[in-house]
């Protein structure tokens, strides 16, 4: 057992539960929770810096020895901590009370402790940590999102049902469980991650929910996580089959939500489904079974996840800008006011659907060349989604942005200094990591050899050699 | 400096622009109407100037092409790597000169036009961008380094359309050429990763063998078919031919610099430049030749047929362009390729000239009358005067009804799969309030 220097995983943690007591009783709560969140991004990034000098080895936390921080989750967990940060940066004055901060602090702190499990027992109990605000209402009146709640519950159960199936609770050990659990695993996984055809309830949530803490529970990926952590451990042939299914299903998801987008008129529910649709595309470029798909979807959840948080957060901020218009389905017009919004919302909506000269077109080009070597139809199939989502996409724009200005808004402000700063970030992530991929793959590449190896992927090239 | 420094310098210099404009703006920064006016044109003015100066350097030491690799390449990832490597030869230097000078000249022509307009600012960001991707199609070494140019081009040409966005009509045409642009590129998308997959290239090196305009295909088979197919469908859905021709009149509603810069000059020849590029490829298959002079001269027929009856200026010299268009893509599939290349600058030029001159075509035309002493002959005696009555009638109507491409694409494309999209909804769950 190799250990890190420092107990980083711990202060990571321990920053975000304390930060939630003290954001919860502060009298300025934002700041609270932007101390803690600072102190958690920093300590994620360190044991991310630590575990590239120690050779994306294993490393466990000295203090806490069941987390851990690998090549594969080390990346996702500093990401996940800065967008933590943006997300309470961004959030706006009605959304950012001391219950719902140090809600979205226990979100996160639930989150990186499923990213950072090192055994399965934790990591179930992060996946049921990570519902806990929901349920608890920290987000307000949540009369309803008692369906969301159900399958959040649901997927814990199925999860939490594996692990009694499976006796014990090593995550290396996966490979050894029997068919009916490694089934639950993956139902725990469609209905996480809003598989068709159970996905209905995210885009309610969408519809209906919290924007904000929504943007992190969708971005946590732990659907794909566990997929992932699952295949870097020499899963067996009727396993690879049931991954063969959930590529599958991914990929219908990502071909339905994109299509089933035609038919909404509502920037929230159109927002949802574009979201998912592209979100799917991490687990079908991971069922790929190719070195190209695989890293592909690994950096398609960066892309995933810093986008999807930029269009999510600018559109709450815009309903808060226009009250009386929550989920509006005419023109607004915002765009003669709020240009800057309008302009990240479009970049930001451009790396997600894959436009060339963001990171989201390496990784999409990534994904179908993977794709076309071992399942051509999924490297024919997404770019058919990738195609309506852009339309989707733009006429999500349309509505919000363009047409003729509504009388009830009268004069709204453009990005403000507190919000234009973090969507740059992401903005240049976007743009910079488009224009140099290399060193965002090189993040990532660690991540896929594992799961390469857990596959027989190297092996196979070095027979074909 | 080398012809390979100054050919990055060209692609570079229109990109860093872009970027450093839009960083400034992001941030809470101004440029004023005057300082973008003096930006814009030094950086055209450069432009030109090390277009003429690798001219020059290509001619003085007797190179056909250039040849330029950025890095060994853009990512890597296994066997797979992603080259970025940029060429100017005797197909894309006369294009990209054509290109600088006339962007430059709607630059220059934009200061005055849009002067005070809300959107200056915008307007000039995105002819910066778009002289990025419309440099870099035509630079372009691979498929793969086209795509991206090809996708830039059409991302501002949709915003350019939006341009007046407190208006419902270009808001509405803008989201339907945008869609049809989806659709077109899907095919070169396909093309690309079939390319690759089946051939593991697409790179006009990998494609070709020679230097244009002598190159060789060096695909075969049914799969060099599927490719060449692909990639003609795609040239049809940026030049506005065949299946997708009905978004050229619609883009109509963008500003008349963007009109002429877009729709005139550079953005619908891209696609006749696509199959200048991959001629080869075309002629190595009968069916793929056949679809290209078919879908050139259908679309020519119907735009000459359509331009007749458009009342306004703009409309009538876009399907006077999707005429053109159709014959350079018939020139192309009988393989007169020199003929094609100066129909394409020359038509290129005068269509610029038109557009930037639409909003003055009453003007201009007393003018000339004035000046040929009011003795302008009627232009009404055409070849449809000698069919019989009932086929004219029908053509007119049919021409009235810009070939009814609409409607059918309304009614056979959009309706079902929208009901489609709909009934897809029994999977969801609605209700409750928030």
């Amino acid at each position: 057992m190799t250990f890190l220097s420092i107990p980083y995983i711990s202060f990571g943690l321990g920053f975000l539960l304390l930060g939630a007591l003290w954001a919860f009783k502060s009298a300025n709560p934002r700041f609270a929770a932007i101390v803690a969140a600072s102190g958690s991004v920093g300590s994620f990034l360190l044991s991310t810096i630590e575990v590239a000098k120690a050779g994306h080895r294993r490393l466990f936390d000295p203090w806490l020895s069941f987390f851990e921080a690998d090549a594969l989750d080390a990346v996702p967990m500093a990401f996940f901590a800065a967008l933590t940060l943006i997300v309470i940066i961004l959030a706006p004055k009605r959304d950012s009370g001391g219950k719902a901060l140090a809600g979205i602090l226990l979100l996160a702190a639930a989150t990186q402790t499923t990213y950072a499990a090192a055994d399965l027992a934790v990591l179930a109990t992060g996946w049921w940590l990570t519902s806990l605000p929901f349920v608890m209402r920290m987000f307000g009146e949540a009369r309803s999102q008692k369906l969301a709640q159900g399958f959040l519950i649901a997927s814990s159960i199925a999860l939490t049902a594996a692990i009694a199936v499976l006796h014990h609770i090593e995550i290396d050990e996966i490979s050894h469980a029997s068919n009916l659990a490694f089934g639950l695993i993956i139902l725990a996984v469609v209905l996480r991650k809003g598989l068709f055809p159970l996905h209905g309830w995210m885009i309610s949530s969408f519809e209906h929910g919290p924007l904000l803490p929504l943007a992190l529970l969708f971005n946590g990926h732990l659907g794909a996580l566990l997929i992932a952590r699952s295949e870097t451990t020499a899963l067996t042939l009727s396993e690879r089959h049931v991954l063969e299914f959930l590529s599958m299903a991914a990929l219908v998801t990502a071909l339905m939500t994109s299509l089933r987008g035609f038919a909404e008129k509502k920037p929230r529910r159109m927002l949802g489904l574009l979201c998912l649709s592209q979100a799917s595309f991490i687990l079908a470029g991971i069922a790929t079974a190719s070195a190209e798909g695989i890293t592909g979807a690994l950096v398609h959840w960066l892309v995933v996840a810093a986008a999807s948080t930029g269009l999510i957060a600018i559109v709450r901020v815009l309903e808060v800008r226009v009250s009386g218009s929550a989920d509006p389905t005419a023109h607004l017009g915002l765009a003669t006011k709020a240009p800057r919004l309008a302009t990240f919302f479009l970049v930001c909506g451009f790396a997600l659907i894959g436009l060339p000269g963001t990171l989201g077109y390496c990784a999409e080009d990534l994904i179908f060349h993977g794709a076309l070597e071992n399942h051509p139809w999924i490297g024919i199939a997404l770019p058919i989604a990738t195609a309506f989502n852009a339309i989707n996409l733009l006429r999500i724009f349309n509505i919000l942005f363009l047409g003729v200005l509504p009388k009830h808004v009268i004069d709204i402000p453009d990005a403000l200094p507190r919000e234009r700063w973090p969507l740059t970030l992401i903005v240049v992530f976007l743009i910079a990591g488009g224009i140099f991929p290399s060193q965002i793959l090189r993040w990532r590449e660690n991540a896929a050899h594992e799961i390469e190896a857990g596959l027989g992927l190297e092996q196979k090239e070095h027979h074909g050699h | 400096m080398s012809p390979e420094n100054l050919s990055f310098l060209l692609l570079a210099i229109p990109g860093i622009t872009f970027t450093a404009l839009s960083l400034i703006w992001l941030l809470g920064g101004r440029v004023t109407e005057h300082a973008m006016s003096r930006l814009t044109k030094g950086v055209y003015a450069t432009l030109t100037l090390i277009v003429g100066i690798i001219f020059w350097k290509m001619w003085q030491s007797d190179l056909h092409s250039v040849r330029v690799s950025v890095g060994d390449h853009w990512f890597k990832v296994a066997h797979y790597e992603f080259p970025l490597t940029i060429l100017l030869d005797r197909l894309s230097l006369p294009i990209v000169g054509i290109t600088v000078i006339l962007a430059g000249v709607v630059g220059s022509f934009s200061v005055r036009y849009l002067h005070r307009d809300p959107g200056f600012f915008r307007f000039f960001l995105l002819l910066h961008l778009f002289t990025f991707g419309a440099l870099l199609v035509f630079m372009a070494d691979s498929l793969d380094v086209l795509l991206g140019g090809w996708e830039i081009v059409g991302i501002t040409s949709v915003l350019l359309i939006g341009f007046f966005q407190y208006r419902p009509d270009p808001v509405k045409n803008a989201l339907r050429v945008f869609a049809t642009y989806r659709v077109a590129d899907l095919f070169m998308l396909m093309g690309v990763f079939l390319a690759h997959h089946w051939f593991k290239t697409a790179s006009w090196n990998g494609m070709f063998s020679g230097e244009w305009p002598g190159h060789v295909n060096n695909l075969n088979g049914n799969a060099a078919t599927i490719v060449a197919v692909m990639l003609v469908f795609a040239a049809s859905g940026k030049s506005a031919q065949g299946p997708f021709c009905g978004w050229l009149a619609r883009a109509m509603e963008g500003p008349t610099p963007s009109s002429a810069i877009f729709y005139g000059a550079i953005s619908v020849h891209a696609g006749a430049y696509l199959l200048l590029r991959i001629e080869p490829l075309i002629h190595s298959s009968w069916i793929a030749t056949s679809l290209v002079i078919f879908i050139g001269s259908t679309t020519a027929f119907l735009g000459t047929l359509v331009h007749r009856t458009c009342a306004d200026a703009k409309t009538s010299l876009a399907y006077a362009a999707q005429t053109q268009l159709g014959l350079i893509f018939v020139e192309i599939g009988l393989g007169w390729t020199t003929f094609a290349i100066i129909h394409l600058i020359s038509h290129a030029v005068l269509r610029t000239l038109q557009f930037l001159r639409s909003p003055s075509m009453l003007r201009d035309y007393n003018r000339v009358h004035s000046a040929a002493g009011g003795q302008i002959d009627p232009t009404g005696e055409h070849y449809e005067s000698f069919l019989p009555k009932k086929i004219q009638l029908w053509l007119y109507r049919a021409a009235l009804g810009r070939g009814f491409y609409d409607p059918i694409v309304d009614r056979f494309i959009v309706a079902p799969v929208v009901g489609l999209a709909r009934l897809l909804g029994i999977f969801e769950f609605r209700g409750g309030k928030s």
